[in-house]
């Protein structure tokens, strides 16, 4: 999930789960707030009646009776003041039902038991509990409604300014890791951010892949210079033998042995060469941007080796169509890959054999080519072994210095072409090629 | 024909040098590409071999220099670096042809000769060999009126041999002119043979070919009197 999505949900769902806990709150907070401003206006409301006592005396109230009360017309309040001869100290707020004018009604009330001249007074300050939760609905509804405003405003402004934030890592992917390929030659800009752990991480990117490009170049050179050093003493040699062998001042025999020389040379050559292409190959330094019909590059291998089979009477089955073209490719390294099964194919096989050269091209189901001979085959031992390089089967008997299934395997690579190999001991060998869907769209 | 080789290896520049005065060019070397320049200044060539390593120009810097100074001449890239790069942007220079080392001496002679004929525009006649006529141009062979036909590969054979007439060519040099890098190991030499088999074989219904000499051992030699 993408840190946007989580960062989102995440924020999303504490809000909401804030705004749930508030609402499950709020009955019962607004029901404190009411209970507690109930209790300060009853003892405002005590302390008014005890400064006009104490002003004007219990008299002014009770004016010789034994009891006083008053009450609002709609009974929503009252105030009782009795002579008591209860000696206990009261000062009390609790909620209990009255019976005014033979109304039964829930009062909040405030007790007070207090002394004047000598007598013992009991006043009673009491307020319907229905108007002191009046206000409680109203005020419920107001405050969620507040609340759900102010949360989706909050929440809107948590996700522009998030998408805001990550913004440059957005573009840190893009530019740095997702469109950028091996060996990353183009030199991309810093993004530009405030954020001084994208500027790290962008940072960090730029120098890794500097230095992978570093690398790189480093092993492009060392393979030309390697190349120059090797080839050059190869090179002397080569030309010391050639104008040696030309010498018509040697005898047959010397010329002979010089001739022999220059096979072994050719054979160093050949491998140096062959390490060297497989060192260029890995080393991307070949460009895949060419398109070529199968058939056209299988007929040019023929073309250059074809005269193999007739020497051995092989027979060649072709199966291919016309139309089918490979995209991004190398031309002269599929062309090796080719030249390389197929030579294989009539090496390793018996006289009158059959080489079949066939394709597999179905929708949804990525392309094969299949080069199939009917050899000595491999046994299965050595079959794990014979892409490693001078590593050569071992009982065909046969020359070969193992590069040339190294360099099949190389290219594979190198075009993202999946190669597998099936074979039977002394009756067939089978190399299967798929191909990516950017190379071959079936 | 005058060559200007520019190479800094002497050994390797002594060896081409030898050879290609035996295949009647005038030669001279350079082992600096400084030197390079200035027999360049002097003379004018009708072949300039560049090696591209040079110790003290940038071959490719040396290629578009000399071209000024001498514009008309046939320029072949040697080098050892194999890179491709510098192949492409050898031959975006304007240089006619591109060997990698280690090459073949008859193939280099026989390079020249192919540019030589398109650059400086050589028509050759056909060329008699026995009873035969060859015609380069196009690969031909002919007996009296009658065409005979022969492979691409055994027509490349034929007159790679032709070209170095009275020169022993052994299955090596004969198997990478034909197969050029991918030709393997010693198969291929068995290959030749056969190709030779089937040359002899095809003219022999109509003439002699005692001029295709085996020489046991090494290879084949074209032997023709001048």
């Amino acid at each position: 999930m993408k840190l946007f999505t989580k960062l989102t949900l995440f924020i999303t769902l504490s809000k909401l789960a804030l705004v749930l806990i508030f609402l499950l709150s709020l009955p019962f907070l607004v029901e404190r707030i009411a209970s507690e401003f109930t209790n300060n206006y009853l003892r405002q409301q005590q302390q008014k009646v005890m400064e006009v006592i104490g002003k004007n005396g219990v008299g002014f109230y009770l004016q010789d009776e034994e009891s006083y009360g008053s009450y609002t017309l709609l009974k929503e309040e009252y105030i009782a003041l009795e002579l008591t001869s209860d000696r206990l100290e009261i000062d009390t707020i609790e909620n209990t039902e009255r019976i005014v004018e033979s109304d039964t009604l829930n009062y909040r009330v405030l007790i007070h038991t207090f002394t004047d001249q000598g007598n013992r007074y009991l006043l009673e300050i009491g307020k319907t509990t229905s108007t002191i939760s009046q206000y409680n609905r109203p005020l419920q509804r107001i405050a969620s409604v507040v609340l759900i405003a102010l949360i989706i405003i909050t929440l809107v402004a948590d996700l522009v300014f998030t998408r805001f934030l990550l913004k440059p890592l957005g573009r840190i992917i893009s530019s740095k890791l997702l469109n950028r390929k091996f060996p990353f030659r183009d030199n991309i800009p810093p993004v530009q951010t405030t954020t001084s752990d994208f500027k790290y991480l962008d940072h960090s990117l730029i120098t890794l892949m500097d230095q992978i490009h570093d690398t790189f170049e480093k092993e492009r050179e060392f393979t030309a210079n390697a190349s120059h050093e090797l080839m050059t003493p190869i090179s002397i040699l080569q030309h010391k033998i050639e104008n040696l062998i030309d010498d018509a001042a040697l005898n047959p025999e010397f010329q002979h042995r010089m001739t022999e020389m220059q096979r072994t040379l050719n054979r160093l050559k050949k491998i140096v060469r062959s390490l060297l292409l497989i060192s260029r190959i890995e080393n991307d330094q070949f460009i895949r941007t060419e398109s070529w019909s199968v058939r056209k590059l299988v007929e040019a291998v023929m073309d250059e080796i074809g005269h193999r089979m007739e020497e051995h009477q092989i027979s060649l089955k072709l199966q291919l169509g016309d139309e089918t073209v490979l995209h991004h490719i190398n031309r002269d390294l599929i062309f090796q890959l080719l030249y390389n099964l197929i030579n294989n194919a009539i090496k390793y096989n018996k006289e009158n054999g059959i080489i079949r050269v066939s394709e597999v091209k179905k929708v949804n189901h990525p392309y094969q080519l299949c080069i199939e001979d009917t050899g000595i085959g491999i046994s299965e031992e050595d079959l794990p072994l014979i892409f490693n390089r001078f590593r050569k089967a071992t009982d065909t008997g046969k020359s070969g210095y193992g590069l040339g299934l190294s360099i099949v395997k190389s290219i594979a690579d190198y075009h993202h072409i999946a190669l597998s190999v099936k074979s039977k001991l002394g009756e067939k060998s089978r190399f299967t090629l798929t191909f990516s869907n950017e190379t071959v769209k079936c | 024909m005058k060559v200007l080789l520019v190479e800094d290896e002497k050994m390797l520049a002594y060896e081409v040098n030898a050879f290609l005065k035996k295949a009647f060019y005038i030669c001279d070397l350079a082992h600096t590409g400084k030197k390079a320049l200035e027999m360049l200044d002097i003379n004018v060539y009708d072949f300039i071999l560049l090696d591209l390593g040079l110790p003290d120009i940038d071959g490719l810097a040396l290629l578009t220099q000399a071209k000024k100074l001498n514009p008309d001449a046939a320029y072949i890239i040697l080098t050892a670096r194999g890179n491709i790069e510098d192949r492409i942007k050898g031959l975006d220079l304007g240089a006619d042809d591109y060997l990698a080392k280690p090459f073949s001496l008859p193939e280099l002679q026989s390079r020249m000769q192919a540019i030589g004929r398109r650059k400086f525009n050589i028509r050759n006649e056909s060329i008699a060999l026995g009873d035969f006529a060859i015609d380069l141009q196009n690969r031909t062979v002919q007996h009296g009126t009658s065409l005979i036909e022969l492979t691409r590969k055994q027509f490349d054979l034929l007159s790679y041999m032709l070209l170095h007439k009275n020169r022993v060519l052994t299955r090596t040099q004969l198997s990478e002119h034909i197969w050029g890098s991918y030709s393997d190991d010693d198969c291929d030499s068995n290959y030749i043979d056969v190709h030779i088999k089937n040359i002899r074989k095809k003219l022999n219904a109509y003439a002699s070919v005692c001029w295709l000499e085996t020489i046991r051992g090494v290879g084949y030699k074209i032997s023709k009197q001048l």
